[in-house]
């Protein structure tokens, strides 16, 4: 809550600034433009959901979502219900429309793969929102769109941004907006001038300026579709489906990756394997430049996948990390040189105050290996460290590290780590990657 | 009185204050100075007792009428005779006073342990330049950046500072207790107990590299705990020799409760952060002693890993349940 608040004393000296230039500005025109005349049509179908602590009967936080049907489904995003889906018995959802009507708000399925959630109002005959039709909007990038919601509690906005197409890198399939998404405005729908719902307002990428992410349309539209269809099917034990979901979506994840491959990529003498999935974001870092000098060079390459999945406030997974630094000693001996590997291939330690909520301890192994009997492999010293998800059945966290044992003065430090994955899977990836660290030919 | 006696007078810690032969008949003691033996004690009556032999030749010690009274020593009830035992001393006031006749028989002479011969100044200093210089030589071996003399120095005063505050505590209560502060014997005993802990992480630290046993690492702390008894229980017999398996048997407790808590410690630090001590050390791949496994071997052990992992999980959900 500080930091909504914290958030919120900057927008107030924004606005402010905004106020000012407006004044001295020109006086605004007095032909409506497009944004006003879209959200003139969403008041009774723009929705805020708010999840309340049902001991208290306060907000503990909010999101937007919008009305679907004359049925009262809404959609909004998973994880703007998930404290609800995960705890029903602590919390409970109400909505406030922009007409400020108000009432109560049932889950009835989620989609935690594309962060969504259909949820059933009891506000009938309203307007509603309709999709644009088919698997892809045809729209062309830097066409207009407009997103709606409630951001950071300060009443319905509608902001306008631009369409830019789907974002390349990534494994969870996302619309890149170019607009301010807040906080707050999680689940509303972002639509295009005609006012047909082109995504789900969902995420921005902090460090960046109106850099938005939306889930595409069609992805609720067929959340939707399957709900009616099957409408006693709705899971009432929301925190099992979660986990069914996350298995299945994982194993999506880790199937193809597995499937594109790993191909070699040559570091010094040695070659490793990088991996040929697209949605990897890859970064070359060296330590030519550090001051003070150096005494051994780094030259590496890290690769992190665009894969995080929410699953609850403090729980987000599903991210795939390799990387290879290739490391050669300057001026240090064989004994300096090693303490200075063994800095550079600690495991990777989460840890933290829910910890112990979501992770069972983490258990490490490690010893010297080689792969199999062909001369082309160095030998390794390798280390394994897992630890599984409590609430989950077979489902770890998984990292690996290689560090490569044929010469003293120089080697190659390989890392894998693989979040929520099944331990066979693991096992079969990290062997193909151990294997993947050869001499080059 | 045909036969010599010794009274002695035994002080608070009930160490011999004065030892008095006396050859007399009769032995009349008091506080006042016409007594035989004088007793420096406010609750002692200037006429306090006589000591003398009845008619079966035994010493008896009889009241002479004092307020506080005669008693034996470690029991509450007065008397007004007693009939003397060289092993059972007497009390008036707040004074014991045993007494004894020549023919008392004392214990056979204590054989002597032979004496460590480390009185001069060398094997201190041997030892000082042997901590030292492995201190000096893993710092070297673990340096990977600009090297700084600061962190050669800053280690390096700072555990002779410790050393030499610990040394002297412990050659203060020696000199208290024993009398001679035996400062070089303590120091030889304190840089022993170094010079193992330095051997002890060097020698752990290539066992978890060249023949990946991980446990001599982890257990550091148990090494540390017994070494650190271990040099307390030298100092302890420094400062006397009497009731060694009492010292040690409250060292011993103190080292188990020591380990105890540390175990307990990291236990409930591992279940709550899940940071089981796990630290990569590596060394130049020449030290290699283990065998480089196939990695059909290698997954066959993390399949077996798993198993742990797998009860790890089971017995949190049992424990959540349990909640």
């Amino acid at each position: 809550m500080g930091k909504l608040l914290r958030t919120a004393a900057w927008f107030a000296a924004l606005a402010a600034v905004g106020a000012a230039l407006a004044f001295a500005g020109e006086p605004p025109a007095s032909v409506p433009s497009a944004a006003e005349q879209v959200f003139a049509a969403a008041p009774a179908r723009l929705l805020q959901i708010r999840t309340v602590v049902a001991g208290a009967g306060r907000q503990s936080s909010v999101g937007s979502g919008f009305l679907v049907g004359p049925d009262g489904l809404a959609i909004t995003n998973y994880h703007v219900v998930s404290q609800v889906a995960l705890e029903p018995q602590t919390y409970r959802l109400e909505y406030a429309a922009a007409d400020g009507s108000r009432g109560a708000v049932e889950l009835l399925a989620i989609d935690l793969a594309n962060d969504l959630a259909v949820v059933r109002l009891d506000k009938h005959d309203a307007r509603f929102f309709q999709f644009v039709a088919g698997e892809t909007p045809g729209l062309t990038k830097g066409e207009r769109l407009f997103s709606m919601g409630n951001p950071l509690d300060l009443g319905f906005t509608i902001v306008e941004g631009t369409y830019n197409g789907p974002v390349e890198h990534t494994y969870n399939e996302r619309v890149h907006f170019t607009g301010a998404l807040n906080p707050g405005m999680s689940g509303g729908p972002a639509v295009t001038a005609d006012g047909q719902v082109v995504g789900v307002n969902v995420s921005k990428r902090s460090g960046g300026e109106l850099v938005s992410f939306l889930v595409p349309g069609r992805f609720a539209a067929s959340l939707l579709a399957r709900i009616r269809a099957h409408p006693a099917d709705g899971p009432r034990d929301f925190r099992a489906e979660i986990g069914r979901q996350l298995k299945v979506w994982q194993a999506g994840l880790y199937k193809s990756f597995g499937e594109q491959g790993f191909r070699p990529v040559a570091f010094g003498p040695y070659q490793a394997p990088e991996t040929a999935a697209p949605w990897f974001n890859c970064w070359s870092h060296t330590n030519a430049s550090v001051i003070p000098k150096v005494r051994a060079s780094i030259n590496s390459t890290n690769c992190r996948s665009d894969s995080s999945l929410f699953v609850a406030n403090d729980l987000i997974t599903g991210s795939v990390q390799l990387s290879h630094s290739h490391v050669t000693t300057i001026d240090l001996n064989q004994f300096q040189f090693a303490t200075f590997l063994s800095q550079q291939s600690q495991p990777r330690l989460i840890s933290g105050g829910n910890y112990r909520k979501w992770y069972t301890p983490q258990r490490c192994h490690e010893d010297f290996v080689a792969a199999s009997g062909a001369p082309d492999y160095p030998p390794l010293r390798a280390v394994w460290c897992a630890h599984a998800y409590r609430q989950f059945e077979d489902l770890y966290d998984i990292s690996v590290i290689a560090v490569t044992q044929d010469r003293g003065t120089e080697a190659l430090v390989s890392r894998l780590d693989l979040q929520a994955i099944g331990y066979d899977e693991a096992t079969a990836l990290a062997k193909r990657f151990l294997e993947g660290v050869q001499w080059t030919k | 009185m045909d036969q010599v006696i010794w009274i002695e007078i035994l002080n608070r810690s009930r160490d011999v204050a004065a030892r008095v032969r006396f050859a007399g008949p009769e032995v009349r003691v008091g506080r006042g100075y016409d007594n035989d033996l004088v007793i420096d004690d406010p609750y002692v009556a200037p006429k306090h007792l006589r000591i003398f032999r009845d008619e079966e030749g035994r010493l008896v010690a009889e009241d002479l009428g004092s307020v506080n009274g005669l008693y034996l020593d470690r029991d509450s009830r007065r008397r007004d005779r007693i009939v003397l035992d060289a092993d059972h001393p007497f009390r008036i006031g707040h004074t014991v006073l045993p007494v004894r006749d020549p023919g008392y028989a004392v214990k056979a002479e204590r054989v002597a342990a032979p004496r460590m011969h480390v009185q001069g100044l060398l094997p201190s200093l041997g030892l000082g330049a042997a901590v030292l210089g492995i201190a000096l030589l893993a710092l070297w071996l673990s340096e990977t950046g600009e090297p700084r003399a600061s962190r050669y120095l800053v280690p390096l005063l700072m555990w002779g500072f410790l050393v030499a505050i610990w040394v002297g505590i412990w050659s203060i209560l020696t000199r208290v207790f024993s009398g001679r502060a035996q400062f070089r014997r303590n120091l030889v005993i304190a840089l022993s107990g170094l010079l193992a802990l330095a051997l002890y992480s060097e020698l752990a630290h290539f066992m978890s590299f060249a023949l990946t046993w991980r446990f001599a690492s982890t257990y550091t702390y148990v090494a540390t705990a017994c070494v650190l008894a271990l040099i307390c229980f030298f100092h302890l017999r420094e400062i006397g020799p009497t009731r060694l398996k009492l010292k040690g048997g409250v060292i011993a407790a103190l080292l188990l409760l020591a380990i105890g808590l540390q175990t307990l410690w990291q236990s409930e630090a591992f279940r709550d952060f899940g940071q089981q001590s796990f630290m990569i050390r590596l060394m130049p791949p020449a030290l290699r002693l283990a065998p480089v496994r196939n990695e059909n071997d290698f997954f066959a052990d993390i399949a077996h890993l798993r198993i742990s992992v797998d009860a790890d999980r089971l017995k949190a959900l049992h424990d959540d349940a349990a909640r």
